[in-house]
Order: structure tokens, then C-alpha cells, then sequence
């Protein structure tokens, strides 16, 4: 290997002269390739490889289903149809939640519009919880 | 990434370009890192807030939501340190929002466009303006984010404050069978989609991927890592090599109901420039749209060709539009080594002056 730089301070390479043929090579199969791929007759090709795939695979792909489903009923599991599920109910409750979230906001926006927000409150002391009748009765009750 | 040594034994330097070789290809980059806070959450999908640099009364008041597509992860966006188009727009003042939609799973396989423009956005959105304080903002769409974004703008723009409207790579116009190639691929003689949902619920990340990388085999299969190879001693390269090669390898699946909805009603019927998509009962009238709109279109986009973006133009009733031309790909207009010299300094030139 040529190890002294030349006035351009690049080593002399020799496969400098086999990549610009290769990339004169690559570029003319990539425009030939593109032209390829845009034809009617890639397109069936494509599309039947896929088509004899899904035909050739799905029987299999159903009788494992059915085993695993089978398996795991046995084990008392939860199947992908039950996770599922519960995995559509958490989206509902999250799209309730967010309903609330938005009348929260809506309420929040009202009021400090009205200029009425929330006021802080002066801290007091802790006082004793006043007893109640309902706590006496409770009491009483407790009592006998 | 460490710094280039120079190393003049050549069994030394083969070693060394084996070991960053191995590294790249089988390691993630660090990606992602703008810091960002967790605003709103639904199902899968998140909306991030990220965090501002510059104080409020120096930012732009009206916020820029963006939204990319639903199978790829969004964080292409903010790439890495330097190189985000993230970080670039909250440099420049931007209040940033991202709705990410997370990866759907087998309870997602019926969401739709219907779900995704009114129910997800709506709400997003709803919870960004009741945080903040704000009553108008700004939403960027990229590829099918773009297909979602107009959509949602034609529908509910007006009634939820929507000002500006960009659209980078918008695939919203499927006249055009002869020139676009996935139109081909998914023609109802070749392309069975109700077999291909009965078998996977929703499309398999690695299916659209393999569709993606299928429109240039050569250059996505042999040249990206022949360049790589040719490279291997320019940290510099190896790192944004590693980075992208990131996200490309990160698939998301296409949730099944949407992607029915891509096929059938866009690619075959081309219903929504028809003006005869129906969104849960709703005409989707791309007249509505009044919002300022800035369209992008990449010269060398062989995934959404300009035929697909232009058409919408004179669809909307916006009275402030703009169509920008920048050369590059799909991608590479917003992720390339161009992105930061032309299309990102025409968005923020764009928008700022919008976001008053």
C-alpha cells in the first residue's frame, strides 16, 4: 500500500479507479431496477408471491391459533381475544376520563373568566372535628 | 463518535473500520434528545411539549403542533444534536408540540382516519389550548401526517383555531396511477388488502418498510451501505449514517382500519381530492380549509411525487398560500444534510411572521 500522501494529501488508493467503475456500474442497475419495480408485470409478480404466501400460510396460521387459545383456556391464561378486549375497555375509560378532563377545563376557564377563582384560603390552626348528631347517635349506639 | 486516528498499518485500519462496521449496524444511535414534557396521552398516542429556551415574552405565541406519519417513529424530526429540525425550531422560538402516535397493537387493528382526525387530534389539541392558554396554533404534517393534518383542517380548522397549515411531502392527489408506483402495487387485480388484514390486523411495519425501500432497490439495499463502507473513516458520516439507520430499521405498524383507508379510498379512488371522502358522516371539503397554508415539495421525492402535493393548491379557500420547491427526498428535505441551509430556515421564515 502507497503510504505517502499526494499534493491533494490523499494516499494513493488503487481501488480508487474499481469504485468509480462500480459506481457507474451501480448506477446504471439502480435506474435499470426502479424501471423494473414500476412495471405491471412487478406488480402481478409481487402481488402473487404475497397472495400464494397468505393462502399457503393462513390454514397453519388458524390451526395455531386454535391450539394456543385451546392451551391456554386449559391453563386457566388469558388468550390474545382477552387482552385484547380488556385493552379496548382502558381506550374507552381513557376517552371517558378525557371527556371529564375537558368539562374540568371548561369549568376551571368559566370561572376564572367570571373572576371568580379559587381564593386561598387563610391557613388556621387544626381545630378538634366538631361531634356531630350523627356522631353522637353512632356513639350512643356504640355504647350499648 | 471518536476521532479519526491516524493509523498507517493496514490490517490496523481493517480492524478498526470492522469494528466501527459492527458498531453502526448493530447498535442504536442516540436519538431524540431534546428534552421534552408529557402533555396529553390517548391509547398510544402522546403529545410532547418541548421544552422552551427562550423566555415567553421572546417566543412566538401561537404554538406549531407537529404531526408525522403513522408508521414511522416521529423522532426523524429531532434526529440528533445539531442535526434536528426540533431544536432548530424551538431555537427560533417556537412554542413545539409533538403528537406521536405510538405503535399500534392488535386492539388498534379498526382505527381509522375517522379515529385519528376526530377523535385523537381534536382532543390534543383541545388539552394543548386548555394548558396553555392559547386559542389558535400552527400545525406541520409530513407524509401521511400531512394526509391527517389537511384532513382534520378541512373538517375542524376553523372551529378549533387552526391559523397556519404546513404540508411537507403530501400525498393528498392519486390521480396520477401511471406515476405513482405504490398506486400499482395495491391495484385491487394484484393486491388482496382483505386477505392481507385477515392475516395481520394491521399492516406489518417490516411490509411498509419493504415497500419503501422497494421503490429503489439498488441505492436502499447495496448503496446505502456500500456508501457507508466508502465512508468508514469520516466520523462525521459514520455518525449521520448511524442515526438514520436508526430510524429506518424502527418500524411501526400501519393500524389496519387506516391502512384500508390509504388503499382503497385514497390510492385506488382517489376520494379525498374527488371531495368524496366521508369521515364518520362528514364530507371532507378541502374548501374549508382557510388557514394559511405552506406546502413543500421535494424535487426528488420518489415516494410522494409532486403531482401528489401540488393539486391541493388550488383546492383550499386560504388566501395566504405558498408552494416551496426544495431539492431533495422524501426524507432528505427535512433530515439531509440541505435540510438546515434551505427548507428549515423557509419554514421558520414562513411562519413567523404568521405566528404574531
Amino acid at each position: 500500500m502507497g503510504e505517502d500522501p499526494n499534493q491533494d494529501g490523499k494516499r494513493f488508493d488503487p481501488l480508487d479507479a474499481w469504485r468509480g467503475v462500480r459506481d457507474i456500474y451501480m448506477d446504471a442497475w439502480s435506474k435499470n431496477m426502479v424501471e423494473m419495480v414500476n412495471t405491471e408485470a412487478y406488480a402481478q409478480a409481487t402481488g402473487a408471491m404475497l397472495d400464494t404466501y397468505l393462502t399457503a400460510s393462513t390454514p397453519f396460521r388458524e390451526a395455531l391459533e386454535k391450539a394456543m387459545v385451546k392451551t391456554l383456556e386449559q391453563l386457566a391464561m388469558p388468550t390474545r381475544a382477552d387482552v385484547v378486549s380488556i385493552a379496548e375497555r382502558m381506550t374507552n375509560i381513557e376517552m371517558r376520563l378525557d371527556d371529564l378532563d375537558a368539562k374540568l377545563d371548561t369549568i376551571q376557564r368559566l370561572i376564572t373568566q367570571a373572576g371568580a377563582g379559587p381564593q386561598p384560603q387563610p391557613r388556621k390552626a387544626p381545630q378538634p372535628a366538631k361531634k356531630t348528631v350523627a356522631a353522637k347517635k353512632t356513639t350512643k349506639r356504640g355504647r350499648k | 463518535m471518536a476521532e479519526a486516528t491516524v493509523i498507517t498499518d493496514p490490517y490496523t485500519e481493517a480492524a478498526e473500520r470492522l469494528k466501527t462496521l459492527t458498531k453502526v449496524m448493530t447498535t442504536k444511535a442516540a436519538i431524540a434528545q431534546t428534552p421534552k414534557e408529557l402533555v396529553w396521552t390517548l391509547n398510544k398516542a402522546k403529545l410532547y411539549r418541548y421544552t422552551p429556551v427562550l423566555p415567553k415574552e421572546k417566543r412566538h405565541p401561537i404554538p406549531l403542533v407537529l404531526v408525522f406519519a403513522l408508521m414511522n417513529r416521529p423522532y426523524i424530526l429531532d434526529l440528533r444534536p445539531g442535526h434536528s429540525f426540533v431544536e432548530y425550531m424551538v431555537n427560533k422560538g417556537y412554542d413545539l408540540y409533538l403528537l406521536d402516535w405510538g405503535a399500534p397493537g392488535p386492539e388498534d387493528k379498526n382505527l381509522k382516519f375517522d379515529d385519528y382526525t376526530l377523535d385523537y387530534m381534536p382532543r390534543a389539541i383541545r388539552k394543548l389550548k386548555a394548558t396553555f392558554g392559547v386559542e389558535q396554533f400552527s400545525l406541520l404534517g409530513w407524509c401521511i401526517g400531512a394526509i391527517l393534518t389537511t384532513i382534520y383542517a378541512a373538517l375542524r380548522g376553523d372551529e378549533d383555531g387552526l391559523r397556519n397549515l404546513i404540508l411537507l411531502t403530501a400525498p393528498l392527489d392519486f390521480s396520477n396511477k401511471q406515476g405513482l408506483t405504490f398506486a400499482r402495487w395495491t391495484d385491487e387485480r394484484y393486491f388482496d388488502i382483505d386477505k392481507v388484514l385477515a392475516a395481520f390486523g394491521n399492516m406489518p411495519g417490516e411490509m411498509i418498510d419493504y415497500g419503501a425501500k422497494a421503490l429503489k432497490p439498488v441505492e436502499n439495499y447495496i448503496g446505502n451501505y456500500v456508501k457507508l463502507w466508502d465512508n468508514i473513516d469520516d466520523p462525521r458520516i459514520v455518525e449521520s449514517w448511524h442515526a438514520m439507520n436508526t430510524w429506518v430499521t424502527d418500524n411501526v405498524p400501519l393500524a389496519g382500519g387506516a391502512f384500508r383507508q390509504l388503499i382503497v379510498d385514497l390510492y385506488r379512488k382517489d376520494k379525498l381530492m374527488r371531495g368524496e371522502l366521508v369521515i364518520r358522516g362528514e364530507r371532507v371539503d378541502l374548501s374549508r380549509i382557510h388557514a394559511n397554508l405552506l406546502t413543500v415539495i421535494a424535487e426528488d421525492d420518489h415516494i410522494t411525487p409532486s403531482c401528489q402535493s401540488e393539486p391541493i393548491m388550488a383546492k383550499v379557500s386560504s388566501a395566504d398560500k405558498e408552494l416551496y420547491r426544495v431539492r431533495g427526498g422524501h426524507i432528505g428535505i427535512m433530515a439531509g444534510s440541505g435540510a438546515s441551509k434551505f427548507t428549515w430556515p423557509h419554514i421558520d421564515g414562513w411562519l413567523a411572521p404568521r405566528s404574531k
